[in-house]
């Protein structure tokens, strides 16, 4: 996969995410991404629940096409910060 | 002999082995290799942040059946991505949590330590 199916994936499972993917190692890795995730939906859940939140819009390619993500979560407010 | 196959552990050790280990320890830790010899980056970044705070963390090296291992962690965490820390049973996160609970100065409590 590259950063752009990554991302498209959590826009489409966030609700109102802003998304930006990166490949931390090198720029042509394809299985080991990082990712930063702003949503409303992340307000008053725990961090464990904010990145289920993305895992569950990544859904099978996890594990599976995708080794790893980096995840950073923020709701619009902490991003502002 | 140093080479494990899959096949020496059963689907049903693997799943008994995730539960006991969840239920008996305080703190505990399925990752990619050992302490000393972490295999995967992310299980590297997790066992180091839980030893700042504590020593007493029981491992499990999920390498020897890794598809077992995630299906059997699956219920507790509601993920199949390894690393995963639980304490006093319940699930904390993976690295990226840790990592986060340490930035806001609450691992330590978090941990027990």
């Amino acid at each position: 996969m590259d950063t752009d199916a990554v991302a498209a994936l959590i826009r489409e499972g966030v609700p109102d995410a802003r998304v930006e993917v990166t490949t931390p190692r090198h720029p042509d890795d394809d299985d080991h991404f990082a990712a930063t995730v702003v949503s409303p939906a992340f307000e008053d859940e725990s961090l464990v629940d904010q990145h289920q939140l993305v895992y569950d819009a990544l859904g099978d390619h996890l594990t599976r096409d995708i080794h790893a993500i980096e995840l950073t979560t923020y709701t619009p407010a902490e991003y502002e910060e | 002999m140093t080479f494990e196959p899959e096949s020496d552990l059963s689907a049903d050790e693997v799943h008994d082995r995730v539960d006991e280990t969840i239920a008996d320890n305080e703190v505990a830790l399925f990752m990619k290799g050992s302490p000393m010899m972490p295999q995967c980056g992310y299980s590297r970044k997790a066992i180091a942040l839980i030893q700042q705070h504590r020593d007493d963390v029981a491992t499990v090296d999920v390498l020897p059946a890794l598809d077992t291992y995630r299906e059997a962690l699956e219920p507790h965490s509601g993920r199949e991505t390894i690393p995963q820390t639980f304490v006093d049973g319940e699930f904390v996160g993976g690295s990226d949590i840790l990592a986060k609970l340490d930035e806001r100065g609450e691992l330590a409590a978090k941990l027990g330590a």
